[in-house]
């Protein structure tokens, strides 16, 4: 067991007019530490091509996920696929990462262009072992992991990408690598990389892809704790102990709310400003209190907190909402959503006697539900939560 | 003179923003810069129905409006520092 974990991120565009993405990318954990990807490309584009592409994906990290070897699955690819009518095969190609423990990954690929792997934002040729296996050539590799590597597994589309309009070739190897490893600096997450490669991609075919181009990028990083504070406890007396627990803590620690603010300032012996800052936003403004990372109001905050949350996984078009400024939401969202792995939140069920109140839009079951909301909407952004209740 | 404006949930909905305004405008309207100082502060712990709750030096008092301001700071601010400076 190391501190390493894997950002894993995707994006697809489809051919040009069809409305199913011949690509697939299935994502299976298999324990707390080890997950397989598969990314698979149907042979063509359209219904056919995402049928057969699903069911490869599906099978693979299923089967994989189970223990079971790679000649196995393969071989049940081989024959439970339809075989297409025009062409006469059943085809699929596929890329499978295996991680195991967050300290090696297994990479295992059948005609997709070959993974890109950057070590240290360099190109990093990795050593493969061919197999053959029912006739298909498949190369495996096994590589230790290190921080900061990033894996860029493609369907063919990305390659092709540009072929007799802005490059006659398409869109070479060597430049996709030159391109992301320019990109890789900028320390954006897997799905940010994923959706810049792709676009590029998009640009290149002059909008109207020619194939169904995919990218799916895992990052290994550090893992990152960040504790986060919400709400005084329902007891009184539980206040010094919920203090310590939290403050014992590592990693960064956010402070929500007023009453749970001063709580902690008193448990600190340091003061707590506030300050007049509206800026522009619809939350309330934070404050400060020394040794704490951020301070910020309640429910109103984490109300917006949960509403970018929700984008995020959806259509992500409030990132340049959040991604520069300084209200409390803006920063608790570049904290949570970027920045932690490992978030431990620490509520409090007192219930507030200026929410009691049937002209005020909060109410202490609102209140309950945020958390309850935000930590699952956390939990499909790949990060593990603990919610302790006081 | 201090004089803190809750920022906390509850008087942030019913306006804190808006009575900062106010102040900062009253403030610079009567030349007042050099004797008092605004600053934000979470719940005072005094939630009223109505209003926001605002602390002036030691004193405190809620439910301040857009609609009872100008009568706030004639009374509660203006007042006092008169009395202040004699």
């Amino acid at each position: 067991m190391n501190d390493l974990c894997a950002d894993i991120g995707w994006k697809s565009i489809n051919h040009y007019g069809e409305q199913l993405c011949g690509d697939h990318v299935d994502i299976v954990e298999q324990s707390d530490n080890s997950t397989v990807i598969v990314l698979a490309d149907g042979l063509g584009s359209g219904v056919k091509a995402s049928i057969l592409s699903t069911l490869t994906s599906k099978i693979i990290s299923t089967m994989m996920a189970a223990g079971l070897p790679i000649e196995e699955c393969v071989s049940t690819i081989a024959t439970t696929l339809p075989v297409c009518s025009v062409r006469g095969v059943a085809y699929s190609t596929f890329t499978i990462i295996h991680l195991i423990n967050n300290e090696i990954a297994e990479i295992i690929q059948y005609d997709n262009p070959q993974v890109i792997i950057l070590r240290d934002n360099k190109n990093y040729d990795y050593p493969k072992t061919e197999m053959n296996i029912d006739g298909k050539k498949i190369y495996k590799s096994v590589i230790r992991l290190q921080q900061d590597d990033i894996f860029i597994a493609m369907s063919d589309g990305c390659p092709h990408a540009g072929i007799g309009m802005e490059h006659n070739f398409g869109w070479k190897r060597e430049d996709i690598i030159e391109f992301m490893e320019t990109i890789s600096l900028s320390g954006l997450t897997a799905k940010n990389l994923s959706t810049v490669l792709v676009d590029e991609c998009d640009r290149l075919y002059g909008q109207k892809p020619g194939d169904d181009a995919t990218a799916c990028i895992v990052k290994i990083r550090k893992r990152e704790p960040m504790n986060i504070l919400f709400g005084p406890p329902s007891n009184r007396d539980d206040a010094e102990r919920m203090m310590s627990l939290f403050f014992s803590k590592e990693g960064k620690h956010i402070i929500c709310g007023g009453t749970t603010s001063s709580i902690a300032a008193k448990y600190l012996g340091r003061p707590l400003e506030a300050t007049l800052n509206f800026e522009k936003s619809d939350v309330p403004p934070i404050a400060k209190i020394e040794g704490v990372d951020l301070v910020t109001e309640g429910v109103i905050t984490v109300n917006k907190v949960l509403e970018y949350a929700r984008d995020y996984l959806a259509e992500n078009e409030m990132y340049e909402h959040w991604n520069y400024k300084r209200d409390g939401a803006s920063l608790i969202c570049r904290l949570l959503f970027e920045e932690a792995t490992d978030i431990n939140f620490y509520v409090g069920r007192a219930i507030n006697p200026a929410h009691q109140n049937p002209d005020l839009p909060i109410t202490f079951s609102i209140k309950m539900n945020l958390v309850e909301e935000l930590s699952k909407c956390l939990k499909h952004m790949g990060k593990r939560i603990k919610v302790s209740y006081f | 003179m201090v004089i803190q404006i809750c920022v906390g949930s509850s008087c942030y909905i019913k306006g804190s923003p808006e009575i900062v305004e106010l102040l900062t405008q009253a403030i610079q309207e009567h030349h007042l810069e050099n004797e008092i100082k605004i600053v934000g502060s979470f719940c005072i712990g005094q939630c009223n129905r109505y209003g926001v709750t605002v602390q002036v030096d030691d004193e405190i008092h809620t439910g301040i409006t857009r609609e009872n301001f100008q009568e706030f700071l004639k009374d509660k601010v203006l007042a006092v520092i008169k009395n202040e400076g004699k």
